[in-house]
């Protein structure tokens, strides 16, 4: 699989697509921080578990981009073609799904980190800014950006079984995005203790970040890693199932 | 010389794809001796490109064989070392470059770097190598399509209407470099609806009109005197409509 995984990993350099994730996700990321520490109450913003919820969100949309990074990764292939020199190359299909998934790890754990790091950038200076003590330890902190790395990896992974189970890009794209920025939200919103056992909810518990951040409710880590490998394993079985049936015209 | 045993570099035995009720290729039986060019004939729709695409395991036949000498690509230990094809004339990341493109190939079917270089060279793409395939025109496309699939400098070549978008002098071009790769003992089957642009350029032509097999002419059958090829295209392949 090592031909494929470096195929995958120059793939990943040479497109413009990550490029553009990357560069529409840090401002964005940057910009929601700032509105929350601008708008919240001071009195949402001293406790450290108030604190912790807002640079979560850093974690939660490096997952969103990070799901993008590993879906588009097939289906841009299959949306121009590329997927046919690609399985001319490599024939046995479950080792290009495979090197996608681990070109995906590095790739979203890249851009989880970036993102953890740009929310906690913009997130110390508004609180400084507003004149509010940082409450979080550094050990939060640590396990904000690692844990928002992993979080944001795992998706990719996602992804990609996403993306070769649904093939057509933006029907991939979108349903990451509503899934994890307004079903989950939602379903966590109304049964919390059902929608934390959720794909991101779980994802982001690893970070200590809150998918939702009208609910306090949060899975320990452990249980969230345990949780977030199996809903992977299960996409990428599924992607693998697919993909190696399907024709390809 | 080949041996006898050696196999056919393409054998098509009962072929047979339906998708769904749909009839692509039906009973079609062919082979192609190693060294010739075979002109793969038929209208659009003929399911030409069915036949390919099921001789490189992108599909699954629904029945019979569509072998690449004599295993299921697939089965081969470095396929795209032994066979190169081309399907489309656009199967590129518009934004990657075209030797980024290449070098992507490269990596996954384990051929050298220098070797990137050597097929842009062939194809004559070296001062466009660096720009972005979104930037290319569809002879470029063709031409950088044909060098992904000589990376692994393969014995078989499939090529799906490569002669489209390319001017008269690609054209010529590609007459030229299909004609040399087969003299060096190489096979080559390329489709093609008009006939005119392999008229001149083949060995011997398969025939198939709405996934049957229409008829095989060698190159005695080509040349003598039953009128032009394209004649008898015509003839053969209205004679075949119901």
């Amino acid at each position: 699989m090592i031909p494929q995984l470096r195929s995958e990993l120059l793939k990943q350099r040479t497109t413009r697509t990550n490029l553009g994730l990357l560069l529409s996700m840090l401002p964005l990321i940057g910009a929601i921080v700032l509105v929350h520490m601008v708008s919240l109450p001071m009195a949402a913003l001293t406790p450290r578990e108030g604190q912790l919820k807002v640079l979560g969100l850093g974690t939660t949309f490096g997952m969103i981009f990070a799901s993008l990074l590993g879906t588009l990764s097939v289906t841009n292939e299959i949306r121009h073609g590329l997927i046919r020199p690609t399985f001319l190359a490599t024939p046995v299909r479950g080792r290009v799904i495979a090197a996608k998934a681990a070109a995906s790890l590095l790739g979203g754990a890249s851009l989880g980190l970036l993102a953890e790091t740009i929310a906690i950038g913009v997130g110390m200076v508004g609180l400084s800014a507003r004149g509010v003590a940082v409450a979080p330890t550094s050990g939060d902190l640590v396990q904000l950006l690692l844990g928002g790395a992993a979080a944001a990896a795992l998706w990719a992974a996602i992804g990609v079984g996403v993306g070769s189970v649904v093939r057509n890009q933006v029907g991939a794209a979108i349903g990451l995005v509503v899934w994890l920025l307004f079903i989950e939200m939602t379903l966590i919103g109304i049964l919390p203790s059902f929608g934390k056992h959720l794909p991101g909810a779980s994802a982001a518990a690893l970070a200590g970040a809150m998918l939702s951040q009208t609910s306090s409710y949060l899975l320990a880590p452990a249980l969230g890693a345990l949780l977030i490998a199996g809903y992977t394993a299960a996409a990428l079985a599924a992607g693998l199932f697919v993909t190696a049936r399907r024709d390809i015209t | 010389m080949r041996s006898e045993s050696a196999p056919p570099a393409v054998t098509v035995q009962d072929l047979t794809k339906h998708y769904g009720q749909a009839v692509a290729v039906e009973g079609l039986t062919f082979a192609l001796t190693p060294g010739t060019i075979t002109g793969f004939l038929g209208p659009n729709g003929a399911g030409k490109s069915t036949t390919l695409r099921l001789l490189l395991g992108l599909a699954r036949p629904t029945s019979g064989e569509a072998l690449v000498f004599g295993r299921r690509y697939g089965e081969l230990e470095h396929p795209a070392r032994r066979v190169g094809a081309v399907l489309e004339s656009g199967d590129f990341d518009p934004g990657r470059s075209g030797r980024n493109h290449l070098r992507v190939i490269a990596l996954a079917i384990e051929v050298s770097r220098a070797r990137v270089d050597e097929v842009l060279a062939l194809v004559d793409l070296e001062a466009d190598a660096d720009r972005r395939v979104k930037s290319y025109s569809l002879g470029m496309k063709q031409r950088l399509g044909l060098a992904g699939a000589l990376l692994g400098d393969p014995e078989l070549l499939l090529l799906d209407e490569p002669a489209n978008g390319l001017d008269p002098e690609g054209v010529h071009w590609l007459r030229g470099f299909l004609r040399e790769y087969a003299q060096r003992g190489r096979t080559v089957l390329v489709s093609s609806h008009v006939l005119a642009e392999v008229a001149q350029t083949v060995d011997s032509v398969v025939i198939i009109n709405k996934g049957h097999l229409v008829a095989t002419l060698g190159r005695d059958e080509l040349s003598n005197g039953q009128g032009s090829l394209e004649d008898r295209y015509l003839e053969l392949t209205a004679r075949a409509r119901p």
